[in-house]
């Protein structure tokens, strides 16, 4: 029960100015505990994201899910910016450049504004209009459903967790890593040397290169790399059984796991979709599942909850070889 | 007669270091302008290379520099890293105003003032512009300071011991 509001301590109130930690801290522990995002808008009432719905937070002593909150004010944005970036927007250029910043903890933090753009691409985003704080949490035990069909005594599976976002699949990403570096030594499964290519900082949170979460003792991350020439570099440089990374999308995503899997390494990875059939019709990403590259997906919805297991399908044989139709949820 | 004497040799103590404190704040000046730009070159590869945020930049770009421009350098990283809400700007004039032993006049004062009011807030590219002119605006500070210096050092070392011997020979 602590956990949440531990962590809210650590890393989200001291990003968040004295205001908006008053009125957080004034919420019920019932409805923290379930907290996924937190929204600030300019001149908007401050929300928090619970699932598939959301609450406006209230004024001290008012009721909650009044439609009038405290309505976040162009400051509160601006001094919430600032505290994040630390007075270093230099050293956020390029996440800034993607909307996002990366906070301690790996809670991403989603930026909307005005975008300014150079020769067609963006350089910066000012006037910041809108923030979505995502918290990430660690749950240890939420890939122990999949771990069987991908790690085996002497094999490991290359597979794809497919969901749409806000399903937790960044969440059993990060413990299938855990799990995996460890290994089950009960089940005879020995822990494999892993490379994390952690571009967001959302899987390992690193502060200042270290992993501040739980990866296990067998993992190397590349922090903040993108995802394509980091999968080649620690191929080359690391020589891991086993590469992982999020949210595989662009072009050059593909030709880096079509690579990896080409030199004799697993790859475990995750996308955005609903479906293994919509994934398909996806550009790059599509075409390796096309091509059978991968070995298990893994799809994972919020159906019962973020990170509900829907199926896990093998690739080889074309079928799902685990159904969580009946299931209950196991994270989130 | 030993009362006189010892009155006397007061006096020319005491005027001998007036002179040469004085003296010695012209050799300190030029001195601490030369370990900012050195701190500010560092700077300028921690932001640039490194991209890493101020607060820890700032502590680390003083590397091999002991003294008060070190000192200033951790007193405002120490007040960035302790207080989020504080500006670049409000940092440096604070930390500016906290360290005695700097020797700094106002031309150089306003070259970190201006510069402060405009680090953390830019890209890198434009940090690494704004870096350079700083570069530039203390390198001439620098000349005209060890200009003075050569100028004013003996002339104050001088003045000191031969203004206290006119005393005492006045007094005498």
């Amino acid at each position: 029960m602590n956990n949440i509001h531990n962590m809210l301590a650590q890393h989200i109130y001291p990003v968040l100015p004295p205001r908006l930690v008053q009125l957080l801290m004034s919420l019920p522990s019932r409805i923290v505990q379930q907290a996924t995002e937190i929204r600030i808008r300019a001149n908007q009432p401050l929300q928090l994201v619970m699932g598939q719905q959301d609450i406006i937070v209230a004024e001290p002593g008012q009721e909650i899910c009044q439609l009038e909150g405290y309505r976040c004010t162009r400051e509160d944005l601006s001094r919430t910016f600032q505290l994040i970036c630390k007075n270093s927007v230099y050293a956020f250029e390029e996440q800034l450049q993607q909307g996002y910043l990366t906070i301690n903890g790996g809670h991403r933090v989603g930026l909307a504004g005005q975008a300014t753009v150079f020769n067609g691409a963006i350089k910066t985003i000012k006037n910041i209009s809108s923030l979505n704080i995502r918290l990430a949490r660690e749950i240890h035990g939420c890939a122990d459903r999949i771990f069987p069909f991908i790690m085996e005594k002497k094999q490991c599976y290359s597979t794809l967790i497919i969901s749409p976002p806000r399903c937790g699949k960044t969440t059993i990403l990060r413990d299938l890593i855990r799990q995996m570096s460890i290994g089950k030594p009960a089940l005879g499964i020995a822990g494999v040397q892993i490379g994390l290519v952690d571009e967001r900082s959302e899987i390992a949170a690193c502060q200042n290169g270290i992993p501040s979460v739980d990866l296990g003792p067998r993992i190397d991350v590349l922090d903040a790399c993108p995802k394509a020439s980091g999968l080649l570099m620690l191929i080359r440089s690391m020589a891991p059984q086993v590469v992982a990374t999020d949210e595989l999308g662009r072009s050059e995503d593909a030709a880096a796991v079509r690579e990896a899997l080409h030199a004799g390494v697993s790859v475990i990875a995750t996308a955005h979709s609903k479906t293994l059939e919509e994934l398909a019709e996806r550009p790059y990403i599509g075409e390796l599942l096309k091509e059978n590259f991968f070995e298990r997906y893994v799809i994972v919805s919020n159906r019962l909850g973020p990170g509900t297991i829907e199926e896990v399908f093998d690739c080889r044989q074309q079928k799902a070889i685990y159904s969580g139709a009946h299931e209950v949820r196991v994270c989130g | 007669m030993w009362l006189k004497f010892i009155g006397s040799l007061m006096i020319v103590t005491a005027g001998a270091s007036i002179g040469f404190s004085l003296a010695a704040r012209y050799m300190e000046r030029p001195r601490q302008i030369r370990q900012l730009i050195s701190c500010l070159s560092a700077l300028k590869s921690h932001i640039n290379y490194v991209a890493i945020p101020l607060p820890d930049a700032l502590a680390q770009c003083t590397g091999g520099i002991t003294g008060p421009v070190a000192e200033l350098f951790h007193a405002m990283s120490d007040l960035l890293a302790s207080d989020g809400a504080l500006t670049p700007h409000s940092a440096m004039t604070q930390a500016l105003n906290s360290i005695d032993a700097l020797v700094l006049n106002r031309p150089e004062r306003e070259v970190l003032s201006v510069f402060s009011a405009n680090l953390g807030g830019m890209n890198r590219e434009e940090q690494h512009k704004s870096l350079e002119l700083v570069h530039v605006q203390l390198s001439r500070i620098q000349y005209d300071a060890e200009r003075l210096c050569e100028q004013n050092v003996k002339m104050y070392r001088y003045l000191g011991v031969c203004g206290s011997l006119a005393v005492v020979i006045v007094l005498l």
